[in-house]
């Protein structure tokens, strides 16, 4: 079985065809797929740029990503979940689309970095070394931007 | 001269037509629209959610409302800038849009909601700065911007699809 198989069969669930065959559908869905993206994306970035002790400066570290941790998750979840509905409205689409790999790995990137480094290392009792939690957080703003950038690009490419 | 004609006349000048039918400054733009709205929002939204007492409860209001101004203002300033622009290349199929013109109109709206918050209960933020759940002006203030915020990427995405 072959990606482009996966792909195929991916483009004729049930979910997808009702999607795809409504006029409402799609746009609604693509409605969460934004505000899960805007809770997700500008929590995160308050959460890099007081990482990159650039914003939120009065509260600690700590304190910022401890507090906004549920409502980035939150975002990504409900940003994921939207997202994978509307892939599946348009799987083939997406496999002949060269910024929808682009977009998977710089997810796949970004998730990994946040639930194995970001959140860790932003909890840590001990302290955590400055130019590690800068670059964490740049890389963090490099991927996720990346992501929404590579997702707009799918409706061009 | 009608409305509607002067936005024709606006997205078929030279300027409009070029953005309209360019490969990639369209899409930047676009790109550019959507990225400082989550910006923009997304800080707003947090400022909202200290209101209603939902996050960063410990900290106080003034705290959580100056330290993302500065995020929240370059994000709206892009996304109004990156907004000019789609209306200048697509005006003549906005105007007649009814989910554009409340977009428009429920922005103003936020406008007027911040500018009332501003000038009234938050003249005496001290006496509430570190409550959880602040008073019920400002917490109203904070579930009209959150309402309208979403009601307003709505209907972005339905003025996109033409869905009137």
């Amino acid at each position: 079985m072959t990606t482009l198989h996966v792909f195929q069969w991916l483009d004729t669930t049930l979910i997808g065809n009702t999607i795809r065959d409504s006029t409402y559908i799609f746009p609604v869905v693509e409605v969460f797929h934004l505000f899960g993206l805007t809770l997700l994306l500008g929590t995160l970035t308050i959460t890099d740029l007081r990482m990159l002790g650039v914003g939120m400066r009065r509260q600690s570290i700590a304190e910022v990503a401890s507090q906004l941790a549920p409502w980035t998750i939150w975002g990504a979840v409900v940003t994921i979940v939207s997202g994978i509905l509307l892939f599946l409205s348009e799987a083939m689409k997406c496999y002949a689309n060269a910024a929808f790999p682009w977009k998977m790995w710089m997810l796949l990137a970004g998730v990994l970095l946040y639930l194995c480094v970001q959140l860790p290392i932003t909890r840590a009792k001990s302290r955590t070394n400055p130019a590690l939690l800068k670059a964490v957080a740049l890389l963090s703003l490099v991927f996720w931007y990346g992501v929404a950038v590579a997702g707009r690009a799918i409706a061009f490419v | 001269m009608s409305l509607q004609s002067i936005c024709q006349a606006i997205s078929d000048s030279s300027i409009g037509t070029q953005l309209r039918e360019s490969t990639y400054l369209w899409p930047a733009v676009e790109a550019t629209h959507v990225l400082s709205l989550a910006l923009s929002v997304g800080t707003i939204v947090l400022v909202d959610l200290r209101l209603i007492g939902a996050t960063m409860r410990n900290e106080s209001v003034t705290d959580v409302i100056e330290q993302t101004q500065p995020y929240t203002i370059a994000g709206f300033t892009l996304a109004f800038i990156s907004g000019f622009i789609l209306f200048w290349s697509e005006a003549g199929r906005l105007y007649p849009s009814y989910s554009f013109r409340f977009k428009l109109v429920f922005i103003a709206l936020l406008g007027i909601n911040a500018l009332v918050f501003h000038s009234t209960i938050y003249i005496s933020v001290d006496k509430w700065n570190k409550w959880a759940i602040t008073p019920p002006r400002a917490r109203f203030a904070g579930w009209f911007g959150l309402i309208f915020w979403m009601l307003v990427i709505f209907l972005g995405r339905w003025t996109a699809y033409n869905l009137k």
